[in-house]
């Protein structure tokens, strides 16, 4: 039987594990990962899990296990955040390459010196290059149906990917809400028992998958099957919501996007916060939307290609920052990229917020709708990237 | 008959033909041993040095990620061995002297400290002979790498008595040298449950600067000097399997080119070293070594 409780994003993901009956989970604690972990090995305890917990001494270590134990037949769960990521970072290239269909949680905390405990999405968005496919989430209930649904994406034959369901620190993996657990047996049939096709490491069954000795080969092999992910994440989720009622738009989510001239493109947290602006402001008659992106990694170009067309100017709303680029954060270059191709493109601006280590506000969200609304009206952009803390604006609505 | 016995040998051999290593290497030596004591139900773990480049042709289930990763993914897979309920596998995870001793000694420690069902093994060139001969933690006082062109400074870490030190069930030191004492005792610890540590020496012609003939002599020299004493701590007790009598550290210097520019206080402060560690070793010879 499903139910539903207040819970948490660690705890959510911490059933999500649970119900996708992972076997194997090495982990080393990180804030604000740690109360995950903890669920897990008490869930373990208490016998309601089945799983062998490896307490490793260190982040490298607990992707190094993950690989081996995924490798050797098990299905395997993890998570990390911010220095622990980078920790691991050496690791985290070992299971795109080799085809590993690990599921790890990145609990989005800020790099140090410059972050303390904070959330924002540079840890895991340095990862983009090595191969992991990333899917960011919302709220605890989007957290726990991601990652029963990783599994599904990350273990499909044409896709071996590892996939790592990310949330913000605190804002998700610490704010309790409503969520709502689905009944194993459901899970059970949504998600078959893991068996790998290239793996055995037994010796009387032993097989791994031939490496090309041309290795841009390979590496193409991995791109075939992030652009093979994009089909899959979309019918996983579907297959997700016909069965247990909820599904979240596979890569990315139009909201309240019907007759409007300009869209946020959010990511993570903050976009629970811009849905009720966006209500706010076209109670208003402004003509703004959201899009949510879900999906980092594979990126939603096509489709973003195809949304872009509608609107007249696109803000993306970077809850990261990188020093030096090409110009601004990072996935606004991404979605630069995207829609350079386009003939007609929208107007692009980029705002960062959520840097400072307090929450992205009502007033901070309203003064990027406006922004946005004024570049549209002008036919153009003054500030193509604007720091929104930087600014005075006083009370947080 | 002669004609069939070289079939009959590689039919039964774990180990392919063939080879990537230098000549004189100690590595393929080794690995035909140990795999003989080990057999068929053994699944390898392991990447990166020197001596691995013998087992890249195995004839058994390999696992390796890269040379910085040691005693971490055999974990992962002991676990999903026992998830799964799969029994009567040796589980091998092998390192080379850099790994184990400098960058992954963490990982060793830990994998001991939870007392991993794996027999962890040391393979010991004493330097990182792969990318070209630099100076590790277990390089020897005195030995010229590329990195201490004039000799080590300090002393080689005694990271088997450390690993001991974890309470693992069984630690020992081998030698290609000593055949019948290697292949014995790593018999014994496939039937221990538990963490099992074996350090061995592996010769390296081309990193210690000695002709590829004399591989199996340096090492023996190594083990006659008591530069390298062959001994196995199992249950907390010190044991030493061989106790030849000592020759002078000399006989063993002067076989490498590797020590040739060592002065004689240099060779004296070796030589102290050495009959003090010996001294230590026969005190506590069948002892409780571990507190």
């Amino acid at each position: 039987m499903s139910f539903t409780r207040m819970m948490d994003g660690n705890e959510a993901a911490a059933y999500g594990a649970m119900l996708s009956r992972a076997e194997v989970v090495p982990a080393y604690p990180i804030t604000p990962q740690t109360e995950l972990i903890s669920r897990i090995a008490t869930l373990i305890s208490e016998g309601k899990m089945k799983a062998e917990y490896i307490k490793v001494e260190g982040e490298h270590t607990a992707m190094a296990a993950a690989c081996g134990a995924s490798a050797a037949g098990a299905r395997v769960f993890t998570a990390t955040a911010s220095q622990g990521m980078a920790h691991m970072e050496e690791a985290l290239w070992m299971p795109p390459g080799m085809r590993l269909p690990i599921v790890m949680c990145m609990v989005n905390r800020a790099m140090a010196p410059l972050g303390g405990l904070r959330p924002d999405h540079n840890d895991s968005l340095m990862q983009r290059d090595n191969g992991w496919i990333q899917l960011y989430c919302e709220n605890s209930q989007e957290v726990l149906d991601t990652v029963i649904m990783a599994y599904k994406i990350a273990e499909d034959k044409d896709i071996y990917l590892p996939v790592a369901p990310c949330y913000d620190g605190y804002f998700v993996s610490a704010t309790a809400m409503p969520t709502t657990i689905p009944d194993q047996a459901e899970v059970d049939e949504f998600l078959p028992p893991y068996k790998h096709e290239m793996y055995s490491l037994l010796p009387w069954d032993y097989r791994r998958p031939a490496r090309s000795t041309n290795a841009a080969k390979s590496r193409y092999e991995v791109q075939q099957a992030h652009d093979r992910a994009k089909d899959v994440i979309e019918e996983v989720d579907k297959e997700y919501g016909t069965r247990f009622g909820r599904s979240y738009d596979g890569l990315l989510e139009e909201y309240a996007c019907d007759d409007v001239d300009a869209v946020l493109m959010t990511m993570g947290s903050m976009t629970g916060t811009v849905r009720d602006k966006i209500d706010e402001m076209q109670a208003e008659d402004n003509r703004i939307g959201l899009i949510k992106l879900r999906g980092f990694r594979p990126f939603p170009s096509e489709e973003l290609r195809e949304l872009a067309k509608k609107y007249q100017a696109i803000a993306v709303v970077d809850r990261n920052n990188s020093y030096g680029s090409a110009g601004g954060g990072v996935v606004s270059m991404e979605v630069a990229r995207a829609l350079y191709t386009l003939d007609d493109k929208p107007l692009l601006l980029n705002f960062h917020v959520g840097l400072s280590g307090s929450d992205v506000t009502m007033r901070q969200v309203g003064y990027m709708a406006e922004k946005t609304l004024e570049a549209v009206s002008k036919g153009k952009v003054d500030e193509v990237v604007d720091w929104v803390e930087l600014h005075d604006l006083g009370e947080v609505l | 008959m002669t004609e069939n016995l070289f079939d009959e040998y590689y039919e039964k051999s774990l180990m392919q033909g063939g080879t990537t290593c230098c000549p004189g290497c100690g590595g393929p030596l080794f690995w035909r041993m140990a795999l003989q004591a080990l057999g068929p139900k053994t699944v390898i773990y392991g990447d990166g040095p020197c001596a691995m480049c013998a087992i890249r042709n195995i004839k058994l289930p390999h696992f390796n990620l890269h040379f910085s990763f040691v005693a971490d993914a055999s974990s992962g897979m002991a676990a999903a061995y026992r998830a799964k309920g799969i029994e009567g596998l040796t589980l091998v995870s092998s390192a080379g002297d850099g790994a184990t001793g400098d960058i992954s000694f963490g990982k060793v420690s830990a994998a001991a400290e939870r007392n991993e069902n794996m027999l962890q093994i040391c393979v010991d060139n004493e330097a990182y002979m792969n990318t070209g001969i630099q100076k590790s933690g277990l390089t020897p006082f005195g030995a010229w790498t590329t990195t201490t062109p004039l000799g080590k400074e300090a002393l080689k870490k005694e990271i088997p008595l450390i690993i001991a030190q974890h309470n693992v069930p069984y630690v020992a030191t081998v030698s290609v040298a000593y055949p019948r004492d290697l292949v014995a005792k790593i018999k014994k610890a496939k039937d221990i449950e538990g963490f099992k540590y074996i350090h061995t020496v592996m010769p390296c012609p081309t990193g210690w600067r000695f002709n590829p003939a004399k591989s199996v002599e340096v090492v023996r020299l190594g083990v006659e000097t008591w530069t390298w004493p062959l001994y196995e701590i199992e249950g907390g007790v010190l044991k030493l399997n061989v106790k030849p009598k000592q020759k002078p550290i000399e006989d063993y210097l002067k076989t490498q080119n590797r020590f040739r520019h060592m002065t004689e206080d240099q060779i004296k402060y070796v030589q102290d070293n050495i009959n003090a560690k010996r001294e230590r070793l026969l005190e506590n010879d069948g002892k409780r070594v571990i507190l």
